[in-house]
């Protein structure tokens, strides 16, 4: 048992709602918005998290409440009508069924959106001023605008109270419309909503107000607001304590969500959502120092990642509620495990950000570890018993045969699980050499410890053969054996060495390096600064734009960071050509892929990634006996039906991950789950 | 008759005289007692009853023990009467009639030699030596010697000289009974005579189950038991009733775990507290474990606890209440009675309680919560189920009674299984919500009777500003208080345990229930099985749940403490071993992969412990799970085949 555990499961009481426990989920936008409306996917997402325990699960980050605040860019939720009402109702009595209690946000993006999407208009502000961020340049908004958004957001707040939420928030923070008036950083007027403070809190209380006004006293409204914004010309700690304050004594505002930032450019977007490299819960400081000084009550989040540190905040007083969001994505049924003694079974977010990642390049939120988080119609987060009971073997302890092995003994099978490495891991070991990514390593921590507690019968140190693998009398055979380094095909690529050689520790280079990388992830990035923090001179290339070109927002201003800061040269628009020794030292070709201009560097060790090939052989001795000759029924597999072959007059032999086609972590484990869910 | 046989009725006769005389030295100790009210007529009517019905039933646990005693005392006492009638002129000359005291004099040689053959050459560890160690040798002595001469008798005299052996042998084995009569093994005979019939608890006798700690007067003078002088003076008789065997203390989870509580040896100790100039030093069985040293002195005007005294505070507080020892006693002792009115004194005159439970009291004391804790939050657990108040409700059938349990993570989860099982079964329920109180089990039994009284006067006049027809509790020590110890200050409920309402619920078709198909062993809450005789209910839901149930080789009546009770994990004595942990081995050792639990201390206890071990699960757990698996039957799929 957790300390302070009894801390998280009281029951909070705002206006008459009672919350059943401490731990929420805060709006976001997942990406599975459909026309503008929350509907299946979206509803199943949350109202899993309500099977699993969560006492306030808020949807909808962003959703709009006019028209000239955009839905579509992030598939995102629009209260801008009346339509969505028969959804909202829908959506809360599923997640009521189960007990918990659910909300909206509700805001106007103001600036911080696109004009060339949905229905064209102009993006609105306080004051002409560009955002980095969206890169538009918005209309000062006159007091017609300001009439009418007042209005459209009480209408909003209107429709979530008729659509039988339990109630809603603001945005104020990350800034939108509400604290771009706020923010002197964006905020130029000179009527009686800029100036002073008191005049730039005008806007929003108008908001407030109306919106009070249109759903009843007795309807629980927050506001999700910036505990300092951490910008020079913007709001400091102090300005956003007395904005809360002020808020909180009008009595416009049951509770505040507080969070640590803003996100008006990559940095600090970032910054304010927190991944792996951030120390747990960095910005709690902001909400206890906030709690001090009002009497609504307090939610944060802001990587949260473990019960234990929700529980402290709420035990110690900093918050009242503590928000784990991305916690829930990797794991929606983290109160129940808590509340029914199975903690330690608890799949704990490592910090990666692919949730966030993938939304802000127009993606749905998935989670790199639990492959049935968004996909609740089709994928269980519960794994059924099958009804018949196989012999399975898993060749192959990386994430991909892990998962598989997983959810075979889950299904009641009978799992033996090959590895030749000593340890469980796979790739992610390798990964988690690399600086702040250490926490991958929480992933196949997790899945060994489930496997181990399935009794799967785990053999590592051992490699597999075909007689070892025969010798088991598997009803089904799924190869998990990964994928190892290619060294691309530039002329002399067998002078390179990999990104694995350097993080293993299989080559250690000192002096000049040329890192060069086709795929644009985290493995050459964080490579890169491994290399430089051990004293390397790095220049990395890439024939992509910009380096860390396909790494999310979320992380690449990290890596960007890191890279600078370490004196990393960044030489995008390049292409590794050729590689030759000179001496004792080798000279890399690069060309300009713009220009065509040829340039020659060198230097002690070129280091290459171009991602992994399959591990095949083994796959290649079996393939003969088995039953389906590897082959997997891709259709049966998308229908979420079974494999075609039974197995009983042989084995049927699948592959799984890197194995099959050298892809990541998620795919690696959505591929075990699909296939194995059903056998 | 021949001479022999005539000396041999003086001999019983003058051993007789021997024998009142010596008793009669112990009656005077016993009148140091407070008065009792005992119903003398009654008791002395029902004594052949008791002794033969009652008693028996607890010695027959033990068949070679019984045949044993049946055989040794059913000899010792004809016989001897049967002698005495032998002065009657008539008898004592009828040959059959020797003949038929031979018979019953060779009865009580069989048994004289069994007891030997139980204590030769090696006596088990539960029994004492000693004085005990004689026994069988002045029993044999004294059953031979008789039978030779009534043997003689039988005869007319033709083997004159055994009849004269047969005379001294008897006489010194006699002797030798009657002179230890006041000190020896043969005091239980008359001492557990007058215990019967004078009983404190006769009801015990009657089919009642009587486990209800009796209330005190606080404006007494002396509040609990100081000195042997502050017993009743039938509580002194029972402990001299005591014969030693040892049955309590092999049924004592504490003494089994090494914490210093024997409750043999405190019966002793207490008996010999009431001697003047009294001294442990006769004692023979085995010790307190872990004994903490003490002067080992008593009187019956001197304090009975304390290291000078004769009994180590430590003992008084290393017992959990449990009754198993009270259960084993052929002599119908009341140890549990004893250790609290004990407790009492030391908690109420004295503020000597141990450390870590004064808080608690305290705590009760003042905000009616042993941990302080705010009373609406007990509640809390429900959150996000529908709970109704019945305050708000005007009234309910069954007013849900959540105890101390609902505060605990871990019960909690017990409780929102039984919530939602009582909506499935549209149970017309509500809970007193912030009104409820503590119940006041855990002051009363660490000896705190003042806030017991008062919470449990509090308690009845808010559920007397209620109408509900039953009180539904899922805690045993809340049914017992509420069942059996609120009528002495005025509020009588009917209250019934979670797991029997289940089992009416499910009978009455009200839960559907699927089967489970796993293996269980239920183990027994003291206050559910001992306290209150309820072991087949749980039982029965279980075998309804379709589970494959094996017992544990402590089950029922006869269960073993989870260690949870009588305060025991506040007192938090130190032993050798843990009890839960002793109970979950037993619970490992059937092979089931769950135990199952019906009381939120037991659930706290076993669920402490570590390692490998059956999973701990509420019955109403288990139910809910029944009934979810009535309600997802697994979809049959088509298996596709390869055509």
């Amino acid at each position: 048992m957790i300390a302070n555990a009894d801390a998280l499961l009281k029951p909070l009481t705002i206006k008459g709602l009672t919350i059943r426990n401490r731990v929420m989920s805060t709006s976001h936008a997942p990406g599975y918005g459909k026309d503008g409306k929350p509907q299946e996917r979206y509803q199943l997402y949350h109202e899993e998290k309500a099977k699993g325990g969560i006492g306030l699960t808020m949807f909808g980050g962003s959703s709009s409440v006019a028209i000239d605040s955009p839905a579509a860019p992030w598939a995102q939720i629009s209260v801008a009508d009346d339509s969505v009402i028969p959804h909202f109702q829908r959506f809360a009595e599923r997640v009521h069924a189960h007990g918990a209690k659910l909300m909206i946000q509700l805001t106007h993006m103001g600036r911080r959106t696109k004009w060339d999407t949905e229905n064209w208009f102009p993006t609105l502000s306080s004051s002409a001023r560009r955002e980095p961020a969206s890169r538009t340049i918005p209309r000062a908004m006159d007091k017609n605008d300001i009439r009418r958004v007042v209005k459209a957001f009480a209408e909003a707040a209107r429709r979530c109270k008729e659509g039988g939420l339990d109630g809603c928030e603001i945005s104020a923070a990350h800034g939108h419309l509400v604290d771009q008036f706020w923010s002197p950083s964006v905020n130029e007027r000179t009527d009686e909503y800029g100036g002073s403070l008191e005049n730039r809190m005008r806007f929003g209380k108008e908001v407030l107000e109306a919106m009070r006004e249109a759903a009843g006293d007795d309807y629980v409204i927050g506001m999700r607001m910036s505990g300092d914004e951490m910008i020079a010309d913007g709001l400091s700690h102090e300005d956003c304590v007395a904005i809360a304050s002020e808020y909180a004594r009008a009595g416009l505002v049951d509770f505040l969500n507080v969070v640590g930032g803003q996100a008006r450019d990559e940095l600090s977007h970032a910054i304010s959502l927190p991944n792996m490299s951030f120390p747990v819960a960095p910005f709690l400081f902001l909400p206890s120092a906030i709690k001090r000084e009002v009497d609504v009550p307090i939610f944060h989040a802001q990587r949260v990642t473990d019960l234990a540190t929700g529980a402290r905040a709420v035990a110690e007083g900093h918050v009242d509620m503590i928000a784990m969001t991305r916690a829930h994505i990797a794991d929606p049924h983290l109160v129940k495990k808590l509340t029914e003694g199975h903690e330690d079974d608890i799949r704990q977010c490592v910090g990666a950000g692919y949730c966030i990642d993938r939304i802000y390049v127009g993606g749905d939120a998935l989670c790199i570890q639990n492959a049935a988080t968004g996909r609740e119609a089709t994928m269980p987060h519960v794994i059924p018993k099958a009804e018949t009971t196989r012999k399975v073997v898993v060749v192959g302890a990386g994430p991909g045969g892990l998962e598989a092995a997983r959810v075979c003994a889950e299904r009641g099978h009978s799992v033996v699980l090959f590895e030749k490495d000593d340890k469980a891991g796979g790739q992610i070991n390798i990964a988690a050499k690399a600086t702040w990514r250490e926490a991958l390593s929480g992933i196949p921590r997790w899945l060994f410890a489930q496997v181990q507690k399935k009794g799967v019968d785990i053999r590592l140190g051992t490699e597999a053969t075909p007689d070892k693998v025969l010798a088991e009398n598997p009803d089904v055979v799924i190869m998990a054996t990964g994928g190892l380094p290619s060294l691309g095909h530039a002329k002399g690529h067998e002078h390179a060495v990999s990104t694995w050689d350097v993080l293993t520790g299989k080559v250690e280079p000192t002096g000049t390096v040329l890192l060069y990388d086709e795929i644009g992830g985290h493995n050459a990035a964080s490579t890169a600064e491994v290399l430089a923090k051990r004293g390397c001179l790095v220049e990395m290339a890439t024939h992509d734009l910009q380096v860390a070109q396909e790494v999310g927002t979320t992380n690449k201003p990290i890596h960007l960071r890191e890279l600078y800061k370490l004196g990393v040269v960044m030489s995008p628009n390049m292409e590794l050509i050729e590689i030759y020794p000179e001496g004792n030292r080798l000279v890399a070709a690069l060309r300009n892929t713009m220009t065509g201009a040829e340039e020659e560097r060198v230097v002690d060790r070129v280091v290459v990634d171009y991602g992994t090939l399959p591990v095949e052989g083994l796959f290649g001795e079996l393939r003969g006996r088995s039953v389906n000759d590897g082959e997997t029924d891709l259709e049966a597999l998308v229908a979420g039906r079974p494999q075609r072959w039974t197995g009983a007059d042989g084995f049927a032999l699948y592959r799984v991950g890197d194995a099959w086609t050298g892809r990541n972590i998620h795919a690696a484990i959505y591929d075990s789950l699909r296939l194995c869910k059903d056998l | 008759m021949t001479s022999s046989a005539l000396s041999l009725a003086y001999v019983v006769l003058t051993l007789a005289v021997i024998a009142a005389v010596t008793a009669g030295r112990r009656v005077r100790l016993w009148r140091v007692g407070r008065p009792a009210a005992v119903n003398w007529l009654h008791g002395v009517m029902a004594l052949p009853k008791r002794y033969l019905v009652d008693v028996h039933h607890v010695v027959g646990r033990d068949p070679f023990a019984a045949r044993m005693h049946a055989f040794v005392a059913g000899g010792l006492l004809g016989g001897s009467a049967l002698v005495l009638l032998t002065l009657v002129p008539a008898l004592g000359g009828s040959r059959l009639y020797w003949a038929l005291i031979a018979v019953l004099f060779a009865a009580m040689l069989i048994g004289g030699a069994m007891v030997g053959r139980r204590r030769y050459p090696q006596k088990p560890a539960r029994l004492s030596g000693g004085r005990f160690q004689v026994l069988p040798l002045l029993l044999i002595g004294y059953a031979t010697g008789a039978f030779l001469a009534a043997l003689d008798a039988a005869l007319a005299g033709t083997v004159w000289p055994l009849g004269w052996l047969g005379l001294w042998l008897a006489a010194a084995g006699g002797l030798g009974l009657v002179l230890q009569l006041d000190r020896g093994p043969m005091r239980h005979a008359f001492a557990g005579a007058l215990h019967l019939v004078a009983h404190p608890r006769d009801g015990r006798f009657e089919g009642r189950r009587e486990t209800a700690l009796l209330p005190i007067d606080l404006d007494a003078p002396r509040l609990g038991t100081a000195t042997p002088a502050d017993f009743a003076w039938n509580r002194l008789v029972g402990f001299d009733a005591c014969i030693q065997c040892g049955r309590c203390e092999v049924a004592c989870p504490a003494f089994a775990a090494g914490q210093p509580l024997n409750p043999k040896r405190l019966i002793q100790d207490l008996a010999a507290a009431m001697v003047p100039g009294g001294t442990n030093a006769n004692y023979s069985g085995s010790p307190y474990p872990n004994a903490r040293p003490v002067a080992g002195r008593g009187g019956p005007e001197q304090p009975i606890v304390g290291a000078g005294a004769m009994i180590h505070p430590d003992t008084l507080w290393s017992c959990t209440t449990c009754r198993a020892c009270v259960e084993e006693c052929p002599m119908m002792i009341e140890h549990v009675d004893a250790i609290v009115s004990l407790r009492r004194f030391q908690t109420l005159e004295l503020g000597a309680v141990p450390e870590k439970a004064a808080a608690p009291l305290a705590e009760l004391r003042y905000a009616d919560e042993p941990q302080g804790r705010p009373l609406k939050a007990r509640t809390d657990f429900a959150a996000g189920l529908d709970l109704p108040l019945i305050g708000a409700k005007g009234s309910a059938d069954i007013l849900l009674w959540l105890g101390e349990g609902a505060y605990d993570l871990r019960y909690g989860r017990s409780l929102r299984a039984l919530v939602r099982l009582l909506h499935l079964a549209k149970v017309d329920f509500a809970v007193l919500g912030a009104e409820e109180r503590d119940c006041g089990d855990v002051a009363r039994r660490l000896g705190d009777e003042a806030t017991f009284q008062r919470l449990a006067r509090e308690n009845i006049a808010t559920l007397a500003t209620h109408s509900f027809r039953r009180i539904l509790t899922a805690d045993p020590h809340a049914l017992h208080v509420l069942r059996n110890e609120y009528p002495a200050f005025g509020g009588s409920y009917e209250v019934i345990h979670h797991a029997a309402f289940l089992d009416e619920l499910v009978a009455a078709g009200r839960l559907d229930v699927g089967a489970l198909g796993i293996g269980v062993t239920y183990h027994d809450p003291c206050y559910l099985g001992r306290y209150n005789g309820e072991i087949d209910a749980p039982r029965r839901l279980l075998d309804r749940l379709g589970l494959s149930r094996v017992e544990m080789e402590r089950s029922g009546k006869r269960s073993m403490c989870c260690g949870g009770g009588g305060g025991a994990p506040l007192s938090d004595i130190e032993g050798d071993r843990r009890i839960p942990d002793i109970r979950m081995a037993q619970a490992s050792a059937t092979g089931a992969g769950i135990v199952a639990v019906a009381c939120p201390q037991c659930t706290a206890m076993l669920e402490g412990v570590t390692g490998n071990r059956p999973e701990v699960r509420d019955v109403a757990e288990l139910v809910l799970d029944a009934v979810e698996a009535a309600r997802v039957k697994p979809v049959a799929r088509g298996v596709e085949t390869v055509t």
